[in-house]
C-alpha cells in the first residue's frame, strides 16, 4: 500500500463513519414506480439513474426535512392491476412514505386508487391532463404546455396553412390533438385531417399516402414509441420530410434514435427537457448524470429526466410544509418555486408553470431553436 | 393529384407489402412444411438480420458486409438449434412449439444484453423516391419487390426441377420411405432448417433502413406469418403464395379504404374463418 492510496483509504474510512451523524432522524423511504418491463421498458434505465442521481444529491444537502433519501424500485410496466399491487407492497409493508411515478395513466389512475390521498404521490411524464387527486402532484408537460405557445410560433415562421393531425387511439393523442387543433384553427391554418390507429399497427403505409393526397404542409405526430419510429421513417422514406414539417410533443431522444437523424428533415419536437439543452443548469445536470453513471449511462431524455423533477417537487413542497403529511403539503403546495434542469418551476394548481424548448434536428441529434419561458399547464384543479 | 396516380401507389403499396409479407414470412414457411415444425423463435431470427446490420455499422464495416454477417450467424445458429433443440424433439409439435418459444426469448434477452432495448437505427442515405408510371415511390421498396419475386421465382424451379427439391418433396410426402430410399433425411431437416433461418435472417437485413428496430420487434414478424401460414396451409408454394396474397392484400386495401383498425380486424377474422372452415389452408392436399 503507498501513501497515496493508505491516505484515500483512511479518508473514506473516516467518511464513513462520520457520514451517518449527519442525519438525526430515521431514513425517508421514497417508492420509485417506473417501467422495468413492457413496452415502456426502454425507459426503466435512464428513469432509475435519474432517481439515483437525484437521491444522492439531495443527501449530499442534508436529506429531505433533514432525513437521508432511500430509493425502493417498483415496476409500473405491469398491467395497472399488478402495479398498484407492486406499489401497494413498497407503501405498506416497504415503508415509503412518498411516491415517484414516472409510467402511462392507467397505472396513475390505479395508483390514484390505490393511495386515496394518504401519501404523496409525484407523477412526472408527458400526460393529457386533468389529474386532481388529493396528495398528487404533477411535474409532466400537458398538451397545453407544448403547443399552446409553439404552434402559433411555428406556424408564422413556416407559414404554414394545412396541419394532419395523427396520434395513437388512446386518451393521451387523442386529447393532444385536440388540444393542437383548437391552437391550429385559431391561427387561421386549416386542419385537413386526422386519424387514430391502434397501437398493433406498424405499417403505415396507408396514412403516408393520406397525407400527401391530402396536401398538408405540417403534421401533428401524437404516435408514442415504436409507432413514431415506424410512422417518421416510412414518411421520410416517402420523400414528404423534404416538404412536409412534423411536430411532436413525444419525439424524445430514444424515439429519435430509432427515426435517424437521417429521416429526421423538418422534424420538430416540443418538450420541457432535452439533453442538449444548453443553460448552465441543464448542461451542469448532465455533467453530474455523466460523472455518476460513466460512457455506459443510460441515454438521457424528457422522460427518464422527469424523476429527476420529481423529487425535486418533493423536496420543495416538503420543505415549505415542514412535513410530509398530505394535508400539510396540499396547503403548502401552491406558488412553490424550484429550479431544475428545465428552468425555474412554480407550482400552481398541482402541475407546473415551466420552461417549454422546441427542438429541430441537426446532425448531432436535437437542437433547441427557440425557448418559451414559465408556460402554465392549462389545467385548473379546484381542491 | 390525379385518380390514376392515387391508384398507382396504393397498388404499389400492396405489391410492396407482399413482397416485404413474403420475405420475412419464406424461412417459416420452409421449416413448417418441410419439417412441420413451427418455429416460434423465426421473428427473432429476422431481428437478429436488422442487427447484423447495426453491428456493422457500429465496428465501421461497409453496409454491405452486413448480408454475409447475417447469412453466417443466422445460419450457424439455425444450424445448432436444429441438431440440439428441434432434431430430439421431432413428432412433439406441442413441445418443440415451447422449446422454440423460450429460444425466442432467450434471443430477445441476448440482444437486449447486448444493445438494450432502446430504438436503433441504420444510418445509410436511401436513394430519392423515384417516378414509377407518374408516381413518386421510394426506390429501395421497387427494389425489394423485385428481388422478392426474384426468390419466389428461384425457388419455385429449385422446388420443381432440381433433384434437391425432388428429394425435399419425397421427404415431406413420405419420411419412412424416402429414408428407405437412401435418401438422408437427417440431413435434408437439417439443411431445410439452415436455409429457413438463413432467409429470415437475409430478410431482417433487407429490411432493416425502413422498419423499427428493437429486441421485440420479433413476435410482429411471427405474427403476420403465422396467419399466412394458416390460410396457406402448408407444404406447398402454391399455398404459401395464396396466405401472402390473402393476408397481406385484404389487409393493405382494407387499411387503406377503411383505417388500419379494420385491416388488422380483416385479418383476424379471415384467419379465424380459416382455422374453422379450412383448417388445412386454401390448396389442401387432404
Amino acid at each position: 500500500m503507498d501513501r497515496r492510496h493508505f491516505l484515500n483509504t483512511t479518508v473514506a474510512t473516516t467518511a464513513l463513519s462520520v457520514a451517518p451523524n449527519i442525519f438525526a432522524a430515521s431514513p425517508l423511504k421514497v417508492a420509485v414506480m417506473i417501467p422495468q418491463s413492457g413496452p415502456a421498458g426502454l425507459f426503466g434505465p435512464s428513469a432509475k439513474a435519474c432517481a439515483e442521481l437525484a437521491a444522492s444529491e439531495i443527501n449530499s444537502r442534508g436529506g429531505i426535512l433533514g432525513r437521508k433519501v432511500e430509493l425502493l424500485f417498483g415496476d409500473a410496466g405491469l398491467a395497472p392491476a399488478e402495479a398498484s399491487q407492486a406499489a401497494l407492497k413498497l407503501w405498506k409493508s416497504g415503508g415509503a412514505e412518498a411516491v415517484i411515478g414516472m409510467h402511462d395513466s392507467a397505472v396513475r389512475g390505479a395508483l390514484v386508487g390505490v393511495f386515496k390521498g394518504q401519501v404523496p404521490y409525484f407523477y412526472t411524464p408527458v400526460y393529457e391532463g386533468g389529474e386532481c387527486a388529493n396528495g398528487t402532484y404533477v411535474a409532466g408537460e400537458t398538451p397545453q404546455q407544448q403547443l399552446e405557445p409553439v404552434i402559433p410560433w411555428i406556424t408564422a415562421e413556416r407559414k404554414l396553412k394545412k396541419w394532419y393531425l395523427i396520434g395513437n387511439d388512446y386518451i393521451w393523442g387523442r386529447n393532444t390533438n385536440a388540444a393542437g387543433k383548437n391552437y391550429i384553427l385559431k391561427t387561421g391554418a386549416q386542419v385537413v385531417g386526422d386519424e387514430y390507429l391502434p397501437f398493433s399497427v406498424d405499417n403505415f403505409d396507408a396514412s403516408v399516402a393520406r397525407i400527401r393526397d391530402s396536401g398538408a404542409d405540417a403534421v401533428l405526430v401524437s404516435l408514442v414509441g415504436g409507432a413514431s419510429v415506424g410512422f417518421n421513417k416510412a414518411f421520410a422514406s416517402f420523400g414528404l420530410s423534404e416538404k412536409v414539417l412534423r411536430l411532436g410533443t413525444l419525439i424524445e431522444e430514444n424515439t429519435l434514435a430509432g427515426i435517424g437523424i437521417g429521416n429526421a428533415k423538418n422534424l420538430y419536437s416540443s418538450s420541457g427537457y432535452f439533453a442538449n439543452i444548453t443553460t448552465p443548469a441543464a448542461k451542469a445536470f448532465a455533467q453530474s448524470y455523466s460523472k455518476k453513471f460513466g460512457p455506459q449511462a443510460p441515454m438521457l431524455n424528457g422522460l427518464g429526466q422527469s424523476t429527476y423533477e420529481g423529487f425535486l417537487m418533493l423536496e420543495a413542497i416538503a420543505r415549505k410544509a415542514g412535513s410530509l403529511s398530505v394535508a400539510k403539503m396540499d396547503a403548502a403546495r401552491e406558488g412553490v418555486n424550484y429550479n431544475s434542469p428545465r428552468g425555474a418551476v412554480t407550482i400552481k394548481s398541482r402541475h407546473v408553470e415551466q420552461d417549454v424548448y422546441v427542438a429541430d434536428v441537426d446532425a448531432n441529434g436535437f437542437r433547441v431553436v427557440k425557448t418559451f419561458s414559465r408556460v402554465g399547464s392549462g389545467q385548473t384543479c379546484k381542491a | 393529384m390525379t385518380m390514376d396516380s392515387g391508384v398507382i401507389l396504393h397498388g404499389l403499396n400492396i405489391t410492396y407489402e407482399l413482397a416485404t409479407l413474403s420475405l420475412t414470412t419464406l424461412g417459416l414457411a420452409v421449416v413448417f412444411g418441410l419439417l412441420g415444425v413451427m418455429n416460434m423463435a423465426h421473428g427473432e431470427f429476422v431481428m437478429i438480420g436488422s442487427y447484423a446490420v447495426v453491428a456493422v455499422q457500429q465496428l465501421g464495416w461497409p453496409v454491405a458486409t452486413a448480408m454475409p454477417v447475417a447469412l453466417t450467424i443466422c445460419g450457424l445458429l439455425g444450424w445448432v438449434v436444429e441438431r440440439w433443440l428441434i432434431r430430439p424433439l421431432y413428432a412433439r409439435p406441442f413441445d418443440t412449439l415451447l422449446a422454440t418459444w423460450a429460444l425466442a426469448m432467450l434471443l430477445r434477452k441476448l440482444v437486449e444484453a447486448i444493445w438494450g432495448k432502446g430504438y436503433r437505427n441504420i444510418e445509410i442515405a436511401l436513394p430519392a423516391p423515384v417516378n414509377f408510371l407518374g408516381t413518386p415511390y421510394p426506390a429501395y421498396r421497387l427494389m425489394l419487390i423485385f428481388l422478392a419475386m426474384l426468390i419466389l421465382v428461384f425457388l419455385y424451379f429449385w422446388y420443381r426441377k432440381s433433384s434437391a427439391g425432388l428429394r425435399v418433396r419425397a421427404m415431406t410426402t413420405n419420411p419412412v420411405l424416402a429414408e428407405a430410399l437412401g435418401i438422408d433425411t437427417k440431413k435434408l431437416a437439417s439443411q431445410a432448417f439452415v436455409i429457413g433461418m438463413s432467409l429470415a435472417g437475409a430478410s431482417g437485413v433487407l429490411l432493416s433502413p425502413l422498419i423499427r428496430i428493437e429486441p421485440g420487434i420479433g413476435v410482429d414478424y411471427l405474427l403476420d406469418a403465422f396467419f399466412v401460414l394458416v390460410v396457406g396451409g402448408l407444404g406447398t408454394l402454391a399455398g404459401f403464395t395464396g396466405g401472402v396474397s390473402v393476408i397481406g392484400g385484404s389487409q393493405a386495401l382494407v387499411s387503406s379504404i377503411a383505417g388500419q383498425t379494420s385491416g388488422y380486424a380483416v385479418v383476424l377474422i379471415i384467419s379465424i374463418i380459416f382455422l374453422w372452415l379450412k383448417p388445412d389452408g386454401i390448396f389442401s392436399r387432404r
